[in-house]
């Protein structure tokens, strides 16, 4: 199996790998670059732990191939905080108590974070809408819809 | 996975080039979000070659010509969704890419996807033959189009030969005064598949009577129509509940027809009638 060649970005850093074809973006992110903050949930798409940002849009990366990234910029959660100080999506969710057991957290943050960056005051139904692609077992949602408007 | 090979092609020819060499080793890839998991499977067919279209630019668009839409494959539902030529001509097929999935599938998951791939629950499908939708596929020999009403052959199976890839789906417009509507029952509000879906298209008179209708019902039939009976009993009628009841009831008649009785026809019967019901009454509430 040939190994592939990509040039791409990943949390505002340029990189140039080398790869091997038959992994996906999640398998790629965790296993090759220790970045664990994107979960592995189900991995066919259907809970949105392991949601990350493709040129500013929300994607499963459990169903990206990994060569696919070639010549995109890739935002995981650990991309959010800048200079030491957390992304105002972070603060917000601490503060509302939308964090329990935290697993569908960085996923929830990058779903939300595309909202935020596209539509400055959504509606509490754009932000449900939003998150629709995000499954979570503990908070019964409020407490993340509150911690996205207030952003 | 398994290994395979991964070529990454810039245009349509240097896509076909090699699958009229490696046929049904190659696979297609674009959005991935159907792909990925059948890769995943345990005891997955792996193919020998991934060929992934996303960066063939020709692939891409939504436009107008002469009074049709020109939709190309690579458009991902989400673009579909916020598209303005499709809001404005062809509502339906708008309404039915906004409820596939979720954002995360909308981003990737693209209407070429959907088509090819034929799964019986396809979203976009029923919009489409409802829309009198042409396919067009290309191989190294030769492009050639089909009514999309003709694609497909059987869940998972279309007439697209292994050498061949879809290049543009195509339909006219509809009038600016067409009603359209498309409706998803899912197990849940988001992130589900369709247990049954129905596309309707009406076209009403100065005097407020209906003089055309289009009712294609999605993952109710073994392949996607028109179903003529009911649309007839529309005709000439001015819209009511009971009108649309009535056509809900002739398509719920015609699936069974099909289908003989099943374990989940108790259940369908009665909620194929509804959906229709609902979906006749959502498109003729349709305002601009």
């Amino acid at each position: 199996m040939k190994k592939i060649q990509i040039t791409t970005t990943i949390n505002n850093k340029p990189r140039k790998l080398e790869i091997n074809p038959n992994q996906t973006l999640l398998d790629l992110l965790r296993d090759e670059f220790g970045l664990t903050g994107t979960k592995r949930g189900c991995e066919v798409g259907e809970c949105g732990a392991c949601t990350v940002l493709i040129n500013g849009e929300a994607v499963n990366s459990c169903l990206v191939l990994a060569p696919q990234i070639e010549g995109k910029e890739v935002l995981t959660i650990e991309g959010l905080a800048e200079k030491g100080e957390l992304h105002p999506l972070q603060k917000s969710f601490m503060k509302h108590d939308a964090v329990h057991c935290g697993y569908c957290t960085p996923g929830m943050i990058m779903s939300a974070k595309q909202l935020v960056d596209e539509n400055p005051n959504p509606t509490e139904e754009e932000i449900r809408t939003a998150i629709s692609g995000n499954l979570c077992r503990c908070t019964g949602y409020v407490q993340i819809v509150d911690a996205i408007k207030e952003v | 996975m398994k290994p395979f090979e991964y070529i990454s092609a810039k245009t349509i020819n240097e896509a076909t080039e090699v699958l009229k060499v490696l046929q049904s080793e190659a696979r297609i890839i674009a959005g991935g979000t159907d792909v990925l998991i059948e890769l995943r499977r345990p005891n997955a067919k792996t193919p020998q070659t991934i060929i992934d279209i996303t960066s063939i630019d020709e692939l891409r668009g939504i436009s107008e010509s002469n009074g049709s839409i020109i939709l190309k494959p690579l458009a991902t539902h989400t673009e579909i969704q916020k598209s303005n030529i499709i809001k404005k001509y062809a509502g339906l097929l708008g309404e039915a890419a906004s409820v596939i999935g979720a954002p995360q599938i909308r981003n990737r998951g693209t209407v070429g996807g959907n088509v090819m791939n034929a799964a019986t629950c396809a979203d976009t499908v029923p919009a489409l033959v409802a829309l009198g939708a042409d396919v067009t596929l290309q191989s190294v020999a030769a492009a050639r189009t089909m009514p999309i009403v003709d694609f497909f052959i059987k869940p998972y199976k279309t007439q697209a030969n292994p050498d061949e890839i879809l290049t543009e789906i195509k339909f006219q417009k509809l009038p600016r005064y067409a009603k359209s509507s498309f409706i998803k029952l899912g197990r849940r509000n988001a992130l589900s598949i369709s247990r049954l879906s129905v596309a309707t298209i009406l076209l009403y008179n100065d005097a407020g009577k209906i003089i055309e209708a289009r009712i294609v019902p999605g993952a109710a039939l073994p392949v996607w129509q028109r179903v003529t009976e009911a649309e007839q009993i529309l005709i000439g009628e001015k819209p009511s509940t009971k009108l649309f009841e009535a056509a809900g009831k002739k398509v719920s008649e015609v699936m069974i027809s099909f289908t003989g009785r099943r374990w989940s026809t108790e259940y369908k019967e009665p909620v194929i009638g509804a959906l229709v019901r609902r979906a006749l009454e959502k498109a003729s509430n349709y305002n601009y």
